[in-house]
């Protein structure tokens, strides 16, 4: 009697399945996996992404608020990061960035601290 | 180093900053000044233009002592905090990102008054500083 049915180990994984998301905040269609395999959590045109896992406890989070990219971090590789911000719970995440991210906005993020400096620049002339 | 206003400009009435008291390990007593876990200095808790001061003026090196509500004291890491990237607010203020190095935790602080200011444009030129991603970006652009 061993006709148990296992379909979810008798069919084998379709790679060819395109997963697709819509970016709740530009209404772009994503498509799950980046051109170089990885998965993204962000929307390519407008870098926003949704806050559904809890990073501090782990596990899914019922947030589900909007995250707002507010920094680029660089690794150690040189590869950039995105610091992105959960409006709602001002949670903190970083995800690395594609190749067909938004590259305007990564630019604008990265030379966004220089445009309004806490004191002026010019001190560093005389360093 | 004052803190930039808008001449004229709209000023939104912002929430004051809650008092922070901190309470040092499980004896609890007041801290004064902490020491720096980086570069072993002794800070001062007072600092010109916040009153929650989590870093080290000289390194931005801080310690993962709290976890949602800054002073909660409630994250039991304890690791080191390294200052990752510099984010800035709608205002126009800087914000150090720091990262636990020990659970990889991210935190966002204000910059202090009297923080190393060239520790600050170092943080802040970082994304800028390998030229060969700057200029992909530049040229995709």
């Amino acid at each position: 009697m061993s006709t148990r049915n296992k379909p979810s180990l008798s069919t084998p994984h379709n790679t060819l399945k395109v997963d697709t998301f819509t970016c709740a905040w530009c209404g772009l269609t994503v498509s799950t996996l980046a051109t170089d395999g990885t998965r993204r959590n962000h929307c390519p045109a407008c870098l926003r992404s949704q806050h559904l896992l809890d990073h501090v406890e782990g596990g899914p989070n019922d947030c589900h608020g909007q995250m707002t990219p507010i920094s680029i971090a660089v690794l150690r590789t040189g590869d950039w990061m995105v610091i992105h911000r959960c409006v709602r719970c001002d949670e903190l995440t970083s995800n690395p960035v594609c190749a067909d991210d938004n590259q305007l906005i990564l630019m604008r993020m990265a030379v966004r601290p220089l445009a309004q400096p806490p004191f002026p620049l010019e001190a560093f002339g005389d360093l | 180093m004052p803190r930039r206003k808008k001449p004229g400009g709209r000023q939104r009435a912002r929430r004051p900053q809650r008092h922070k008291n901190v309470l040092h390990g499980q004896g609890g007593h007041r801290g004064h000044d902490f020491r720096c876990v980086g570069c072993r200095l002794e800070v001062s808790l007072d600092a010109p233009g916040t009153t929650h001061r989590n870093h080290c003026p000289n390194c931005l090196a801080s310690r993962h002592v709290d976890r949602r509500i800054p002073g909660d004291r409630a994250a039991h890491c304890h690791g080191r905090m390294e200052a990752l990237s510099m984010s800035v607010r709608p205002d126009g203020e800087w914000v150090i990102i720091h990262q636990c190095l020990s659970c990889g935790e991210l935190s966002a602080n204000r910059i202090a008054g009297d923080d190393n200011a060239l520790a600050l444009v170092r943080l802040a030129l970082k994304p800028l500083r390998d030229t060969s991603i700057a200029h992909r970006t530049l040229l995709a652009l």
